[in-house]
């Protein structure tokens, strides 16, 4: 069916892209010298993990060396490291892929490891709660209030959204963030500066569940803020034209009742081009993330970049890139899915 | 053309969006001017990442305006400075050149700081000796601190040059010697029992200002309080160059300081034509190599529009920041670096939009007929194509501006900024990083935000205001 | 028998420039099994009346009055709940130009034929599919089309499929408005049969808009005449296309080539109207070859040369007739 087809063609076009950007990462280190740097730190990590425990059996400090040595040259050779970066391409581009990076330089896990994948996999899940509730959030009043405009147009209302939604293009998300931590909590004193959890973090899983939530108010937000202007902006230009068309005309004339006109003619055919500005939006909803993340100190993958570049520990920095740019193509992939089925125009 | 210039310009110029724009654009061109003008290339270096530079000046103070505004009056900042004395007295063996500095104390809390600098010391035969004296306005007097300046080392000969290259700066605050000094000081006056490490603590600068109330309060004293740096001299051809004395306030400046000290309204203004040029540069390459790339593809076609649209579409794929993160992570922090990144994300959506105009307009007959009296291509693109798609490329011009201000505001604040230069972005950075939004320091947070904000909406005023004029079709509505 | 009488109908719109009289005192009837064609150039009024028999009005609406009689209801006192449920699709239908955008282009267009009866007849969707695959059947659509997307079909499909959304309920008239102007010639060619088959075999009444009148010859049983919102002339097809009375009929008449004869095609001088402010007494007046003094001042009351042809010129009539 069309179906089928028009969506693996996107799967394979997504997948295309996160092949490349790894491969360019993998070629960037590479072309820099930084995944020498990276494989040699973790070459030294194991010769010094041998001569830990060498140390006990072998007393002589010259056999000990060479054992050592003999080690560590058979450890360069496994990495690749005797050999030019470029022929390691494909093994570093494994790594990256499966997030088989070693250990952090000097970022930890909550509970004190340091394996890179472990550092970004527990943090996954506080950003997606992060974007997933601000997104809906803008979602839900950027529809309402958009088709609310749509009706009015040109009233004040209208204005009053035309403006806010070409100034929010100029305002940086992370300053609104400031701010609101400024006013909120430190003036008012009502919202906590950011994290997670209050320390200690309550026992009981309810308190617990509200603790996260009072958390969470600020940066959602900042999130919604930042994007609900434009959310508005286009649902009601986009509903407006639409509304415009022949085929509402017709649907009328048709004797059908408004509310089954509203519903079928004008939301079902709007949200398509909708759901289109949603997808070019994705980026800046990562963006946005990782700025309001850093701003709030709330513990997930962009607060993690952040904290990443401050102490230069170049493998999460490495496996964060790729993890957005994972999480984007999966994201993205998911809402073409969504937009294929809301729109049978676009099926081959 | 330049009849449809006049036309356009009238039709931009009838909205008052574009009206404001403009006006904003001008203020920041003459601040910016004004900046190139006056300031040193190499401030970031040179000033602003300087500690020793900054080390007179508050830390952490609100602008000084906030007294206004404020019931409690706050301690201005005094520098008081000469390099001549106001009085001499000689005797036999010593000249002695005495600086007197008065200061109507009015403020309800006590300095922050007080510090003594010498510059430029030149002596003969033995070493300049200084001396500070305050006299307070209860009328007791207190000598602070006695220096003398190094003696000749071994292989030197006179004349012995002193803290030309570098100035001398003594803080009183912290010193353990004025400390023991105040000690005294209060259990002869006052009565009252203060180790010198409290005197420490408690700080010099308070207890030179106030008086006790018992051993651990202190109630400030205001008044006129006179100080006296006697600086003997011993040999007649011995100098002294300036002498400052900086009694530390706890508000300073149009727009405050850091927690470095340094004069926000210094390092923002600095960001006046750093942005324009980030905007500006970064918009112009971009549109340019855009445009460029999209009536090539457009307009040639076959396997160079093929490759054109392929990488367009690969940029366009790929999510923004964490790739432009990594990038100037592993590139570098500089600011060149920067701009080249942004320009590398930045042309394919240009690109695509001015591809598809000159497809459109490529099948047009005005085309087919220059083709069929054999023009040249360079010709066709240049003289038919490009004046079509100008307007429109000119306008997505101003549009991105703003878009690269912020984009480089996101990066200097997430640490990735250069660090030679202060951008708005990265004075917010260190703001945030040292902790400012938790202690409330708005000055410090607040402008540079405001600042960005201001510049990135002159520039969408402006691109609202050309709209109609690059859109036709809006513009009847109007 | 008439089964639409339009009485004195008026509507009129406010808009920026003043208001515009796009319906000014229309008289027509509408008998059972009659196409009646409804001719003139663009903005003379011609679909503001189709909007108006069905009231569709636009929200700047000024005036709506006068009397649409059908089955003994007047549709302009009618409230809208009312026009809903009772006139439209159900008693009046109406096709647009379906290869435009008349068709949602999310759902399939076998539903889209079947909407009004589930909708208004309450029909289960079995029930209600089977009757629209029967109508698109006798347009001539293959059982195919039935779940089609309007993008998969070419125009000729569309316009049919449009057709059939509008027979789906049997209503007793249908509405045509500009139902070929997007088609090509041969395409054209066929939906006009088609109509004609529909209207032989079903016996529905036709109300027929458009601009070109040699199409409106080949359908109509009566030709009526639009001009700046009224009817100028009105009579059987035949009076009207072989003996027109009034001068922009004629003039529109000889504007048309003819495949046989010499003759070259005449253009009709000047601009159409501003319906804003109309010319004073006969709206034509300032286009007339026979222009006299009379009909710059007063406008022209309905005169009827032959029988059952009635003219608004003061060609045909003084003041006292």
């Amino acid at each position: 069916m069309g179906l089928t087809r028009t969506l693996s063609m996107r799967a394979l076009t997504l997948f295309t892209v996160l092949i490349l950007v790894v491969f360019f990462i993998v070629i960037i280190l590479g072309a820099t010298g930084t995944s020498d740097k990276i494989l040699q730190a973790m070459v030294n990590e194991e010769v010094m993990m041998l001569r830990q425990s060498l140390a006990k059996t072998i007393k002589d400090p010259q056999e000990l060396e060479k054992v050592i040595n003999i080690r560590r040259q058979e450890l360069m050779e496994f990495y690749g490291l005797t050999k030019p970066w470029y022929i390691r391409l494909p093994d570093m581009a494994w790594r990256v892929l499966t997030l088989d990076l070693g250990k952090a330089r000097t970022l930890k896990t909550f509970a004190g490891g340091n394996k890179v994948s472990d550092i970004v996999m527990e943090r996954l899940t506080n950003t997606l709660i992060l974007v997933t509730s601000a997104t809906v959030i803008s979602a839900i009043i950027g529809l309402a209030l958009g088709v609310r405009i749509a009706t009015r147009v040109g009233g004040i209302l209208d204005r009053i959204s035309s403006y806010l939604s070409a100034i929010s293009y100029a305002i940086p998300t992370w300053w609104i963030g400031i701010i609101l931590i400024l006013v909120f909590a430190f003036l008012l004193r009502i919202f906590p500066f950011g994290g997670l959890y209050s320390t200690p973090p309550p026992s009981d899983f309810y308190m617990r569940l509200l603790d996260i939530l009072w958390h969470a108010v600020l940066p959602v937000a900042t999130l919604v803020i930042a994007s609900v202007g434009v959310w508005i902006y286009t649902t009601r230009t986009i509903v407006l034209n639409t509304a415009q068309e022949d085929f509402v005309n017709a649907a009328r004339a048709k004797g059908l009742p408004e509310e089954l006109v509203r519903r079928r003619y004008i939301m079902r055919v709007a949200a398509p081009p909708i759901l289109t500005n949603v997808i070019l939006g994705l980026a800046t909803s990562i963006s946005g993330a990782i700025l309001t993340e850093t701003v709030f100190n709330w513990p997930g993958l962009g607060r993690l970049f952040y904290d990443a570049v401050l102490v230069m520990d170049e493998v999460v920095v490495i496996a964060l890139t790729y993890i957005f740019t994972l999480v984007y193509v999966v994201a993205r992939f998911l809402l073409e899915v969504l937009y294929v089925i809301l729109d049978p125009r676009v099926r081959y | 053309m330049s009849a449809r210039f006049k036309e356009a310009f009238q039709e931009f110029w009838r909205l008052n969006v574009s009206k404001i724009g403009v006006a904003f654009l001008t203020i920041l061109v003459i601040l910016s001017v004004y900046v190139i003008a006056t300031y040193p290339l190499d401030f970031g270096v040179r000033y602003w990442n300087n500690p020793v530079y900054w080390a007179d000046h508050p830390k952490s103070a609100p602008p000084s305006w906030i007294n206004y505004f404020s019931h409690e009056k706050i301690p201005e900042h005094y520098v008081f400075s000469s390099d001549k004395p106001s009085n001499t007295s000689i005797t036999e063996s010593r000249k002695r050149l005495i600086y007197l500095f008065k200061l109507d104390f009015q403020a309800d809390r006590t300095p922050t700081f007080l510090s003594l600098t010498i510059k430029n010391v030149t002596y003969y035969d033995k070493p300049v000796m200084i001396r500070l004296n305050v006299t307070r306005p209860d009328g007791k007097n207190i000598e602070l601190y006695r220096y003398t300046v190094p003696a000749p080392y071994g292989d030197e000969s006179p004349p012995y040059r002193r803290f030309y290259d570098q100035p001398k700066r003594i803080s009183l605050t912290g010193d353990m010697s004025v400390a023991s000094t105040l000690a005294r000081f209060l259990q002869r006056e006052y009565n009252v029992t203060v180790k010198p490490s409290e005197v420490n603590s408690i700080g010099q600068h308070t207890v030179i200002f106030s008086v006790p109330k018992n051993n651990t309060q202190f109630t400030v004293l205001k008044g006129d309080y006179v100080f006296y740096i006697m600086v003997d001299t011993y040999d007649p051809r011995d100098s002294i160059g300036e002498v400052k004395l900086v009694v530390g306030g706890d508000v300073y400046g149009f727009m405050g300081t850091d927690s470095l000290g340094r004069d926000l309204s210094v390092g923002l203004l600095f960001g006046f034509p750093i942005a324009l040029f980030i905007g500006i540069v970064t918009s112009t390459i971009t549109t340019l190599l855009g445009a460029g790339l999209g009536i090539m593809g457009g307009y040639i076609g076959g396997k160079l529009d093929e490759v054109i649209q392929r990488t367009a579409d690969f940029v366009n794929n790929v999510p923004l920041l964490p790739l432009l993160i990594f990038l100037a992570f592993i590139l570098g922090q500089n600011l060149w670096i920067i701009v080249f990144l942004l320009v590398v994300f930045g042309w394919p959506t240009l690109t695509i939009i001015v591809r598809s105009m000159v497809l459109q307009l490529k099948s047009g007959q005005f085309i087919e007929a220059a083709i069929a009296i054999g023009a040249p291509r360079w010709w066709i693109v240049f003289r038919h194509i490009f004046p079509q798609v100008a307007p429109f490329v000119f306008a997505q011009l101003i549009f991105f501006t703003p878009t690269f201000i912020l984009l480089e505001a996101a990066l200097s604040f997430l640490g990735l900024g250069d660090p030679t230069m202060p951008t708005w972005g990265q004075i917010l950075e260190y703001g945030f990083r040292s902790g400012g939004i938790y202690v409330g320091l708005w000055w410090w947070i607040i402008p540079p935000g405001l600042l960005i904000i201001w510049t990135a909406i002159t520039f969408v005023l402006i691109a609202l205001g050309m709209e109609p004029v690059v859109n036709p079709r809006l513009r009847r509505m109007k | 028998m008439v089964l639409l009488g339009l009485n004195h109908l008026r509507l009129y719109y406010k808009t920026v420039r003043g208001i515009v009289r796009a319906v000014d005192d229309v008289n027509l009837n509408v008998e059972s099994g009659e196409a009646v064609g409804v001719v003139g150039e663009s903005g003379c009024g011609k679909t503001s009346m189709a909007n108006a028999i069905i009231k569709m009005l636009p929200s700047n609406v000024a005036l709506y009055d006068g009397r649409i009689i059908l089955d003994g209801l007047n549709i302009v006192d009618l409230p809208e709940d009312e026009v809903r449920r009772k006139v439209r699709w159900r008693r009046i239908s109406i096709v647009f130009q379906g290869a435009m955008n008349v068709l949602n282009p999310v759902i399939k267009v076998g539903h889209q034929v079947a909407e009004p009866l589930i909708i208004h007849a309450e029909m289960d969707r079995d029930e209600a599919y089977k009757i629209a695959r029967e109508k698109m059947k006798l347009v001539g659509l293959h059982e195919e089309v039935f779940n089609r997307y309007p993008h998969e079909l070419s125009g000729g499909m569309k316009q049919r499929v449009v057709i059939a959304m509008a027979l789906v309920m049997n209503p007793k008239i249908v509405i045509l408005d500009e139902p070929t102007s997007a088609l090509d010639v041969s395409i054209q060619a066929q939906i006009m049969n088609l109509l004609k088959k529909l209207k032989r075999e079903l016996n529905i009444s036709m109300i027929f808009i458009t601009h070109d009148i040699a199409l409106a010859s080949d359908i109509s049983d009566k030709i009526a005449v639009m001009y700046a919102g009224q009817i100028v002339e009105i009579g059987s097809a035949e009076q009207v296309l072989l003996s027109p009375k009034h001068p922009y009929t004629q003039k529109l008449l000889k504007a048309t080539p003819k495949l046989t004869g010499e003759e070259k095609p005449e253009f009709i001088p000047g601009t159409p109207p501003d319906l804003v402010n109309p010319p004073n007494g006969c709206r034509f007046h300032p286009r007339c070859p026979y222009v006299m003094d009379i009909c710059r001042e007063r406008g022209p009351g309905r005169f009827e040369p032959e029988k059952s042809q009635r003219v608004m010129c003061w060609l045909y009539g003084g003041e006292n007739e």
